[in-house]
């Protein structure tokens, strides 16, 4: 009651026809939100200071032990290490190609609906399909890049970048990335669209060459386009999983497995929820911090531009 | 007339300055479009063999059958899984609609720092991986007594769209005129009318995009379906394609396993190509004006 009297003082920051009682639209939303996804995540606080497993409700409490034993095995850095090189890789792929296929698909250009329909189609599919594409197209011997290089005289049994730890990882990305620039293409084509002919056509008469036109009047017109496909990509990043799952299962050796993909091999194949928990909290903590990182990173960035 | 004949001049002139150039530019688009669409074409060619056709896949449409779309059919009960895909999306879209658009309504209306609140408060959400909350979450529905059911993964494909959605609506919450509810509220329209009559009609475009945006991730997911369902005759499309994960290395049963991938992508490819331009006018409103 205080507070209402003192918005109202403040000013018609609840009036009227906007009052308190639209907060009940609220209560779907915000009950499927709190009870399954809020509630959860503070579970996983609870059960990481456990030993439970999963099914059995018959635990102990065993202290730090899971972020102990999470610290010193290893899996958090290589798996930490695994996500942020594949965050960064297709983030930073996917972002450049869309935004040079929607530069392309901008100008006058025949068959433009044509070109866009290919670029976007494969975001069309499951990502199990996908996978399932791409480990035949990345098949040593008889798989479509080994049959390639085969036809063109070379060895395409030598060819299996999945089974090379080294590789395995970046081709991986590789799929996510033939999978997600589409909707960035089509995200960025939007924002070029809203450029003001004008601008350019008065950059040309000034004498900018492309580059300029680009990186002085079309980048920072485009700037929350670049901040959102950014934020999106890398939220995509971070939360890798499909393709570990579905192609390499964690493999070979540890290189593909992913924050998620550790998460889940812990809690599901290990049955030992209480270290998923604790390795989870962790991992939230990461993602947490290099988001908000990020954001204040490309909010400066925007208003820079 | 002179003068557009010296108009065409300059316009020849300067195409056959820019000739190379717009070649160039065909050339890369058109390379980049065939190593983007090879595996699908490749896919789709060897979809359409016999199964026991073990000819290299890069022989482009060699054989024109039906048998292994027949037989992957029959291995994934095809329409039972179809129509399970499409009662879980399309429920689970327009509980998602109404919710958020709800949600959004006192979220994109009132400015105190309660909404500001609630607002970054849903968009937070969208950070949380699925993986690592999926345990508690199912012990969640075990303790309030939700079976496993074909239904049971809808829970989650609403609640994991909410934090996008939430955030499309506000922002195109601030594109529906103040005053045209106002105007609803003096002729005596009370809140939950203004909200049916007024705004909802007038957020149809973001209704599109939501439809589309969370439509495409809810119908590809297998991830929920494989946490909550177990009987067979319970699973969508995605889930059902997981019985195939033991062929994907095994090329005697690529040809099966692409006439199942091209049919488990068949329902959504015929909904892109019929509705091309909303798809691609949602997927971009979404982003751009939220």
């Amino acid at each position: 009651m205080a507070g209402q009297t003192k918005t109202k003082r403040k000013g018609a920051n609840t009036s009227l026809v906007f009052n308190n009682r639209m907060y009940f639209f609220l209560i779907p939303a915000l009950a499927f939100f709190l009870i399954l996804w809020i509630y959860p995540v503070l579970q996983l606080f609870y059960y990481s200071v456990t030993n439970f497993n999963g099914v059995n409700y018959d635990y102990d409490f065993v202290g730090l032990k899971n972020y102990a034993k999470v610290l010193t095995n290893g899996t958090l850095v290589n798996s930490m290490k695994n996500t942020l090189i594949y965050a960064v890789v297709s983030v930073v792929l996917s972002n450049i190609l869309g935004l040079g296929i929607a530069m392309i698909l901008n100008t006058k250009i025949r068959f433009k609906g044509l070109f866009r329909t290919c670029a976007y189609f494969p975001a069309l599919f499951s990502a199990i399909v996908v996978g399932f594409i791409w480990s035949y197209v990345y098949m040593p011997s008889s798989g479509m890049i080994a049959s390639l290089i085969n036809l063109l005289g070379g060895d395409g049994s030598a060819f299996n970048p999945l089974g090379n730890y080294n590789t395995a990882l970046i081709a991986i990305c590789l799929v996510e990335v033939w999978k997600g620039f589409g909707t960035t293409m089509i995200i960025y084509l939007a924002g070029l669209q809203t450029v003001d002919e004008s601008l350019l056509e008065a950059g040309r008469i000034d004498g900018c060459t492309e580059w300029q036109l680009f990186r002085k009047i079309k980048l920072p017109l485009i700037s929350s386009t670049v901040t959102i496909n950014v934020i999106l990509s890398v939220i995509a990043g971070l939360k890798a999983f499909d393709y570990s799952f579905i192609m390499t299962n964690g493999g070979p050796g540890k290189s593909t497995k992913t924050l998620m993909f550790q998460v889940y091999e812990t809690a599901f194949t290990d049955q030992k929820m209480g270290r998923a928990s604790a390795f989870s909290v962790l991992a939230f903590a990461m993602i947490i911090l290099i988001t908000v990182i990020m954001l204040a990173y490309m909010n400066k960035k925007e208003v820079e531009l | 007339m002179a003068f557009g004949k010296k108009k065409d001049d300059r316009e020849v002139e300067t195409y056959m300055k820019m000739a190379p150039k717009v070649f160039l530019i065909y050339l890369v688009i058109v390379v980049f479009c065939i190593i983007i669409i090879a595996p699908l074409v490749i896919v789709f060619s060897s979809s359409l063999r016999s199964p026991g056709n073990q000819a290299s896949p890069l022989n482009l449409f060699i054989e024109f059958t039906g048998a292994s779309y027949a037989q992957a059919f029959k291995n994934m009960n095809y329409p039972m899984e179809l129509l399970n895909s499409i009662m879980t999306t399309a429920g689970s879209v327009f509980c998602v609609v109404i919710f958020a658009t709800m949600a959004a309504y006192p979220i994109g209306r009132i400015k105190t720092k309660t909404a500001r609140f609630l607002y970054f408060f849903f968009i937070s959400g969208l950070i949380i991986p699925s993986q690592m909350v999926i345990v508690p979450i199912a012990q969640t529905l075990n303790r309030l007594g939700v079976p496993n059911t074909r239904f049971t993964p809808m829970l989650m494909f609403i609640t994991c769209s909410l934090p996008f959605s939430v955030f499309l609506f506000s922002g195109f919450m601030k594109g529906v005129p103040v005053e045209i509810e106002e105007s609803a509220y003096i002729d005596g329209a009370s809140l939950p009318r203004r909200f049916v009559s007024v705004v909802f009609p007038l957020l149809q475009p973001a209704i599109v995009s939501c439809v589309i945006t969370q439509g495409l991730w809810i119908w590809n997911d297998y991830f929920y379906p494989m946490v909550f369902i177990s009987k067979k005759s319970q699973y969508s499309l995605p889930v059902g394609m997981l019985q195939f994960l033991g062929d994907k290395e095994n090329p005697a049963q690529w040809n099966v396993l692409f006439a199942a991938c091209v049919l488990c992508a068949l329902p959504l490819i015929i909904v892109f190509l019929a509705l091309q331009k909303q798809f691609v006018n949602g997927i971009a409103a979404g982003a751009v004006k939220g």
